[in-house]
């Protein structure tokens, strides 16, 4: 037990160690070479961050969290079907379909983006929130239906005939069946989902050009100042939310796995 | 004479024409927006919104804009400034030339944005700028245009195609504690570099600061800033950037890490400065020093100089994308960027520390008196001592073979 406790305590550390230097140099003011502790310390960076430009960072946080919290319905939306027909059926063409699937991971993000763009221009819908969401989206969905075609190799359709001959309406069947069966490998899906659009900085710019201000794109911006403090500011900032959705799902995770229902 | 050249007369009529016709809707409104009156332009800006599309990496330059230029814009001419920072302006450029690809010759979303040198050029030459506009400014008349920085952007002329905002000059960075008496020239730079290894290095071309460096290096071999701004042949050019490879080679083991690898911006030289790794640093922007050391990034120690033979100086403009949405609010606050009022605001060392795009001596004695009277911080040199030492910069031409050269010759030969 006292060896559990151990493990958990040295993977806790280790993720959160690196994390402490970002803190520190958010609170410094200044800090030279040899201190192995600032020399001085001072909130000038989160001043900037909550004063200057407190306006800017709020609706980028708004617009991040909006764009991708859409992403990744979506992506569940259409990501559970395909990695159904994926996982539970064999039909001809199956790999050239995954293979089309896997494509836009393989292909540079920044030709997918840049050859959209053109596109979207024509149908107008650059720089526009939608077609933000669907240039994530085809980043997103790769991930999302590998993950569930995944779950669904391992899953059993007969619970689910089972459940109708006793009497379960379809939405009953899958609310009650399907959806705990699968909800860890949607938990991870949503995840993965969530934080590949949360960090999307290349395709925002170039299909939102510049209408969609996200929080990638301010911290980008300012990564490149050398501003030491206002970058480890905003780098927490941006880190935070993706943790709490990934400690988040952890929890779920842990309380509910596929051993339960068995 | 052959058939072809007597019927030539004839031709470009019809052409004309179908270029008219294919521009029609663009240019009208461009030449609605020219033959207004400037008070016309004005109340075309009311309630406009603003997208200005800059370099977002300086905090300090992001709450001048935000703060003090938003303001302004939103109490005097009802404009409402919108920032949009991005990390590479030449991704703007990008952007514009795929709009114009696609057709998109108006309601566009940029309408100002912070440019200068190599992607001025790439704007002017795609015809992806509004304009001549530069003229129509009444804040114009401030601003010395027989000076070579202001009218010609690294060898391209500016003619009205882009607004100066300000202006800047390169700069040695050193610390009076590790290097109490610091080389006055370039040439006693590269007897020091030789003198102490491993204490110098450069960030890597086409990196903007390293590229400078490497131009000022050049001038230091290839006879003067003034060989290079009129007429030069091909062969003069390739002799003096060989000079510069050689040198640069021939320090190499000199450099820090040996020169087997090189900061990547002007941040990490910076940074390695301020850690103590090299004891020089530089940048294209006078008040950098000062200003590091407000920010506590430079201990208080650290002081600028520049080379008894001068150092590189260009002017930073701001211009309007040929299919922007609110042009007239993008004249209106290229107008206010040019009044004394922001531009001493602007080269304030708590600010900014940006040096003005206008000649202070054309303002009225009271506003001259106030400029004079700029707390410069502790770092940063005189006026009088930086506007003697300025070197012009070399066309775009010489620039990009420099840069391309130094990969080939000095780079990948390790």
């Amino acid at each position: 037990m006292s060896g559990r406790r151990f493990l958990g305590l040295a993977i806790l550390l280790l993720v959160l160690l690196p994390f402490v230097p970002l803190l520190l140099w958010s609170v410094s003011e200044q800090w030279f070479y040899p201190g192995l502790l600032p020399q001085k310390f001072g909130l000038r960076s989160w001043s900037y961050i909550f004063s200057t430009a407190s306006s800017q960072i709020a609706g980028g946080l708004v617009q991040s969290i909006g764009l991708s919290g859409v992403t990744t319905c979506l992506s569940l939306l259409i990501g559970i079907p395909a990695g159904r027909a994926l996982g539970l059926y064999s039909f001809a063409g199956k790999r050239l379909i995954a293979l089309l699937l896997l494509l836009p991971v393989i292909v540079p993000p920044l030709c997918v983006s840049m050859g959209l763009h053109l596109w979207f221009i024509r149908l107008g819908l650059a720089e526009t929130f939608f077609g933000v969401v669907l240039v994530h989206l085809s980043f997103c969905l790769p991930y999302t239906i590998f993950v569930l075609w995944g779950v669904f190799a391992d899953y059993n359709p007969e619970f689910e005939e089972q459940a109708r001959c006793l009497g379960a309406g379809r939405l009953q069947t899958l609310v009650r069946v399907t959806l705990p069966f699968i909800f860890p490998g949607l938990c991870l899906a949503a995840l993965f989902s969530f934080l590949l659009s949360w960090s999307q900085y290349l395709s925002t710019l170039i299909i939102g050009g510049g209408k969609l201000l996200t929080l990638p794109i301010l911290l980008f911006s300012l990564m490149d100042s050398g501003d030491r403090p206002v970058a480890a500011a905003v780098s927490l900032l941006f880190v935070l939310p993706a943790l709490l959705v990934l400690l988040a799902n952890g929890r779920l995770l842990g309380r509910q796995g596929l051993s339960g229902v068995r | 004479m052959d058939p072809a050249h007597s019927r030539k007369p004839l031709s470009p009529l019809p052409i004309l024409l179908l270029l008219f016709l294919l521009f029609l809707p663009h240019q009208a409104r461009a030449v609605e927006l020219d033959q207004t009156s400037w008070e016309e332009t004005i109340q075309a800006a009311d309630g406009q919104t603003l997208d200005w599309y800059m370099w977002g990496g300086s905090p300090a330059i992001n709450a001048y804009v935000n703060g003090f230029v938003a303001h302004r814009l939103k109490e005097r001419y009802n404009i409402t400034l919108r920032q949009v920072p991005v990390k590479d302006i030449a991704e703007v450029v990008s952007k514009l030339l795929v709009e114009r690809q696609a057709g998109k010759s108006s309601d566009g979303s940029v309408d100002l944005m912070w440019i200068n040198g190599e992607n001025f050029r790439t704007c002017k030459n795609k015809g992806l700028l509004f304009g001549p506009f530069a003229q129509r400014l009444p804040n114009q008349h401030y601003v010395d245009w027989s000076r070579p920085s202001v009218y010609n952007d690294f060898g391209t002329p500016v003619e009205g195609m882009e607004s100066p905002w300000g202006s800047a000059q390169v700069i040695m960075i050193y610390d009076t504690a590790r290097t109490p008496v610091p080389p006055k020239s370039m040439a006693e730079l590269i007897t020091w570099i030789r003198e102490h290894p491993g204490r110098f290095t450069y960030p890597a071309p086409p990196d903007f600061t390293g590229s400078v460096f490497l131009r000022q290096l050049f001038y230091h071999q290839g006879g003067g800033a003034s060989t290079w701004q009129g007429d030069y042949s091909q062969q003069e050019l390739s002799s003096a950037a060989r000079a510069t490879y050689a040198l640069l080679k021939e320090l190499k083991p000199a450099l820090w890490r040996q020169g087997s690898t090189y900061p990547n911006s002007p941040v990490r030289m910076n940074t390695l400065f301020a850690d103590g790794e090299i004891d020089f640093s530089f940048s294209y922007h006078q008040a950098e020093a000062s200003r590091n050391i407000l920010d506590g990034l430079f201990p208080p120690t650290v002081r600028s100089f520049v080379f008894a033979e001068g150092t590189i100086a260009n002017t930073h403009f701001v211009a309007i994308p040929f299919n922007a949405r609110d042009k007239a609010a993008a004249m209106v606050a290229a107008d206010f960027l040019l009044s004394a009022e922001a531009q001493l605001e602007k080269a304030k060392a708590g600010v900014w520390g940006d040096f003005p795009a206008i000649d202070t001596t054309r303002l009225p004695r009271a506003q001259q008196q106030q400029f004079a009277e700029l707390e410069r911080g502790p770092a940063t040199l005189s006026n009088r001592e930086l506007q003697a030492h300025q070197l012009p910069e070399p066309p775009s031409r010489v620039l990009i073979y420099l840069e391309k050269g130094w990969q080939e010759q000095v780079l990948r030969e390790r």
